[in-house]
């Protein structure tokens, strides 16, 4: 187990280097994230929007940023070992759950700064009121890393495709749609204040990510190796 | 130890491929390919380009699968299952690039880690001196020359000690002094009874081999 752990650690670890030094996926998650918050804020507002109405749609919008920001970068681990032919060497080298961990931890740390920086400030431009900070920080971390384990699996199988174009989001809004729905749900109940919504939608979120982490350690072998 | 006088005694791992063929779609690539090579032994690869030289590295180091026939490696009397077979193999190719934006001891580092090596610092300090490399020159690998390129690449390929090397086109980009190291090195891991694969269209690199296999395009 440590070993695994040390190995993956490796690979994430290679991943943060040379993204610090390229920023390509900081650069597409970030730009899009702060571009579209600014649009929203900007166009929408905290006033434009019925009181009733606001635990509804601030939500949505939210998971909306996040779910597009992770579209346009999460992928880029995998298509970028592709591109630049490295991943025959790590093929090589390094098991496929060792390779797998590592990317998945990579796109976890990079969605949760993402949210670290996004959230307050949604929060702030739009007037987003929040009841419990505890359980939204529960929903952003649940569900961030649900959505970091299935955009994982997904790049992996993308990034040996010749036409990569839309097939990363076309292949992961069908896998993250009921993800979706529960997020903002809870994320709903959070500014409600209501602790059984919360639990609700965590517990769901929570089966899905371990769904797919299971889906995802029996078919990355074959996705990577194949 | 010199081969002639001490042949290899310890366990060291024999490849044996049997009717290999590889199509890509329509296209064939080679078919009926056999052959073998045993620790202490250095099988070249030689065919005029396109004769799928180093596809047949890669289908022999399991990267690849061939569309027909089987690759087995041994070790005593035993099979090394094919997940397995990246523990035992190190490898240089022109088509597996390392990572440009770091340095050379931290692409080694990384390999040494995954590969779960102990002492990974000083192996990686010791493989870069091997090659002719500094171990402290903290230029990322974008920097560099073609022929520090492929010393690196010769560095990580045995970094782990492997008791299989493919090397496909290994003294690509290298100056006359660097082939005569190349070939120093290739001499002293076939000496110590490593089982070589090497992909060559190199007159010079053929004369290494110790069995051929030659690819008809």
């Amino acid at each position: 187990m440590w070993r695994y752990l040390a190995e993956a650690g490796a690979v994430f670890a290679k991943d943060m280097r040379t993204e610090l030094r390229t920023r390509v996926a900081f650069n597409a998650l970030g730009l899009f994230a702060i571009t579209t918050l600014a649009a929203v804020s900007y166009t929408i507002g905290p006033y434009r929007i019925a009181e009733a109405d606001r635990p509804y749609l601030l939500s949505a919008l939210l998971w909306i940023v996040i779910f597009f920001a992770a579209m346009a970068g999460l992928d880029r681990s995998f298509v970028k070992e592709e591109d630049s032919h490295t991943a025959a060497l790590l093929r090589l080298s390094a098991r496929p759950l060792v390779v797998w961990g590592g990317k998945l931890l990579f796109n976890v740390v990079v969605l949760d700064l993402l949210m670290v920086i996004l959230v307050p400030l949604y929060v702030v431009l739009m007037g987003f009121e929040v009841r419990s900070i505890t359980g939204l920080v529960w929903i952003l971390l649940a569900g961030g890393y649900t959505l970091a384990v299935t955009t994982t699996i997904v790049a992996a199988i993308i990034a040996r495709a010749s036409s990569r174009g839309a097939l990363f989001s076309v292949l992961s809004l069908p896998l993250l749609l009921p993800l979706l729905i529960f997020v903002i749900q809870g994320t709903r109940a959070v500014a409600e204040g209501s602790a059984g919504g919360v639990i609700s939608a965590l517990r769901a979120v929570i089966s899905l990510g371990g769904v797919m982490t299971l889906v995802s350690i029996v078919l990355f072998p074959a996705v990577w190796n194949e | 130890m010199s081969r002639g006088i001490f042949p290899f005694m310890g366990g060291g791992i024999t490849i044996e491929f049997e009717d290999l063929a590889k199509r890509f779609d329509m296209r064939v690539v080679f078919r009926s390919v056999s052959g073998r090579v045993a620790p202490g032994e250095v099988l070249a690869v030689t065919g005029p380009n396109g004769s799928g030289k180093s596809t047949l590295v890669t289908i022999l180091c399991g990267l690849v699968r061939a569309t027909r026939g089987r690759v087995l490696y041994r070790e005593g009397s035993g099979e090394i299952p094919r997940e397995s077979w990246r523990d035992h193999l190190g490898i240089v190719a022109p088509a597996m690039s390392l990572y440009e934006e770091l340095d050379a001891l931290e692409n080694l580092r990384f390999f040494a880690l995954v590969r779960g090596v102990d002492d990974a610092e000083t192996r990686c300090r010791a493989s870069l001196e091997r090659v002719g490399l500094d171990p402290d020159r903290t230029t990322p690998v974008r920097g560099f020359s073609t022929g520090m390129h492929q010393r690196l690449k010769i560095a990580q390929a045995v970094l782990h000690d492997p008791q299989v090397l493919f090397l496909d086109e290994p003294g690509a980009n290298l100056d006359p002094a660097g082939q005569d190291w190349l070939e120093k090195l290739v001499a002293s891991e076939r000496d110590a009874g490593k089982t070589i694969v090497l992909a060559t269209n190199d007159l010079r690199e053929m004369e290494w081999g110790t069995s051929r296999v030659a690819l008809s395009g």
